[in-house]
């Protein structure tokens, strides 16, 4: 059966490491963290010291009238995808809107409407709660906003699957360009949940990284003995995928071909990672791109920097892989864990490698946990471009999606 | 600034339109501004001016004068006019 194949044409990108794709690109090359102390008045009262956050300014893709009536998460959604389709290239004024979708994920959505709103009816008894605050904080607003500004009016899906969301969104956009439902789909994903009641939450969690007292940059650290939890990010990522034929037709430059979605539950914990749900994901994954494992020249971990998480994942590697063979690294090092946005973010520091054949670090790793046995990206390393990459993305839920893309 | 002035400035911020171009007659939806807009609008003009519009005052209102209107005679009732 010939299925569509689809081109990856366009990416964006709102992060902690910066707000543009090369941003992004030169800071994970350099191994530079985007982790910082929290300010004051939502350290204090959560508990958390620490994330990778994003320094966002609306101006100029958003007037302030737009930016007071969207929340933090849309706006960081129409940011990524702004700049994806403007590096795509695409004239939406001479296309089928029709055609043209919009995959989306999130964990939570409009957590900075949520709680604004809780804070005026539970913190100051204020119940008249702004009109705008449903719209704007259900959790398909930041992939409708997208849909909205840019009247993409073709097969829209929002996907919530904390930590895999926006990993989910890029699948399934794939899966709807090869069916022919869609020529273009503009994937990804966002979160922007660093508020005092949500990190409290976190905090109780008792899964969060405390501050590295000599260097908060470098709180995170994936594989590595000393790691002590994950750091929670904010940003967002977005993608224009595209059935290759219409990409082509048009002459659009091509950055690689989203070729592998592997998507399985683990089914027996809602938080401990299992090893067997991993493993058929990435076994999914490569199966329906049709590579051997050698082939994966780059896998971005999911590497949360948790104790059990990181360890379960290199078991999981090692059996697809074999032990020491694929250089693996987790950039959630750097930039933290976006948790519905660390997917799509992921996937562009994947391109990274896959284009530029450029593999990026787990930064701070310097003792190596002995369980993790598989073959650390400890330093920026420059390869040849590989043929492909894999990216993981495993959630609380027993969420596993897995994505594989190839060299254009 | 008078009750319309401060309404005008502050419709010409929330909808990013040009003062000059609000004519207190014109039906909102000729300005640009749709249903929800308007409710979230005057959510905002309650706060500024401390009143409160009833849902059936709001449906009333069709124009930045009729809303003028309204504003003033909720300011004179609380006795702030």
């Amino acid at each position: 059966m010939d299925r569509r194949r689809v081109a990856i044409t366009g990416a964006g990108v709102v992060s902690p490491l910066g707000n543009s794709l090369e941003e992004l690109h030169r800071a994970l090359a350099a191994g530079r963290s985007g982790i910082r102390p929290l300010p004051e008045a939502i350290a204090k009262p959560s508990g958390v010291q620490i994330a990778g956050m994003v320094e966002w300014n609306p101006a100029p893709l958003l007037t302030p009238a737009e930016a007071t009536n969207l929340d933090r998460v849309s706006q960081f959604a129409l940011g990524a995808a702004a700049q994806a389709i403007e590096a795509s290239g695409l004239d939406l004024k001479a296309e089928n809107l029709e055609r043209f979708g919009v995959h989306w994920g999130t964990g939570m959505g409009g957590a900075q409407t949520l709680e604004s709103s809780y804070e005026r009816v539970y913190g100051r008894n204020d119940w008249r709660l702004r009109p705008l605050a449903v719209v704007m904080g259900m959790n398909n607003a930041a992939g409708s906003n997208v849909a909205v500004r840019f009247g993409l009016r073709g097969p829209f899906a929002n996907y919530s699957t904390a930590c895999s969301s926006s990993a989910m969104a890029l699948g399934e956009a794939m899966r709807t360009i090869q069916a022919g439902r869609a020529d273009v789909v503009v994937a990804g994903g966002a979160e922007a949940l660093l508020q005092p009641g949500t990190l409290a939450a976190w905090f109780a969690l008792r899964t969060l990284a405390p501050a590295d007292a000599a260097d908060p940059a470098a709180s995170c650290k994936p594989f590595d003995k000393r790691r002590a939890g994950l750091v929670l990010g904010e940003g967002a990522a977005a993608f224009v995928l595209e059935d290759e034929a219409h990409a082509r037709k048009r002459g659009a430059r091509i950055h690689g071909y989203l070729t592998g979605y592997g998507n399985t539950c683990d089914a027996v914990h809602m938080s401990r990672p299992d090893r067997d749900g991993q493993v058929r994901a990435m076994r999914q994954a490569l199966a329906e791109s049709g590579l051997a494992p050698e082939a994966i020249g780059y896998l971005n971990a999911h590497g949360t920097a948790t104790v059990v998480g990181d360890v379960v994942e290199c078991e999981a590697i090692g059996a697809i892989f074999g032990d020491g063979t694929v250089p693996v690294s987790s950039t959630k090092s750097m930039h933290g864990h976006l948790l519905g946005g660390a997917g799509a973010l992921e996937f562009a520091a994947a391109l990274l490698a896959l284009e530029q054949g450029l593999l990026p670090p787990t930064a701070f790793l310097e003792q190596p946990e002995p369980a993790c046995k598989v073959r650390h990206v400890t330093a920026a390393e420059q390869v040849a471009p590989p043929r492909a990459v894999m990216s993981n993305s495993f959630a609380f839920g027993g969420s596993n999606v897995v994505l594989v893309a190839e060299r254009a | 600034m008078d009750t319309l002035a401060r309404i005008k400035d502050m419709a010409a911020r929330e909808f990013s339109i040009d003062p000059a171009a609000l004519d207190p007659a014109a039906p909102l939806d000729t300005l640009g501004i749709d249903s929800l807009s308007f409710i979230e609008f005057m959510f905002k003009v309650e706060e500024e001016f401390g009143i409160s519009v009833s849902d059936e005052d709001l449906r009333g209102i069709k124009t930045l004068g009729d809303l003028e209107r309204h504003v003033g005679a909720a300011l004179a009732a609380a006795g702030k006019g």
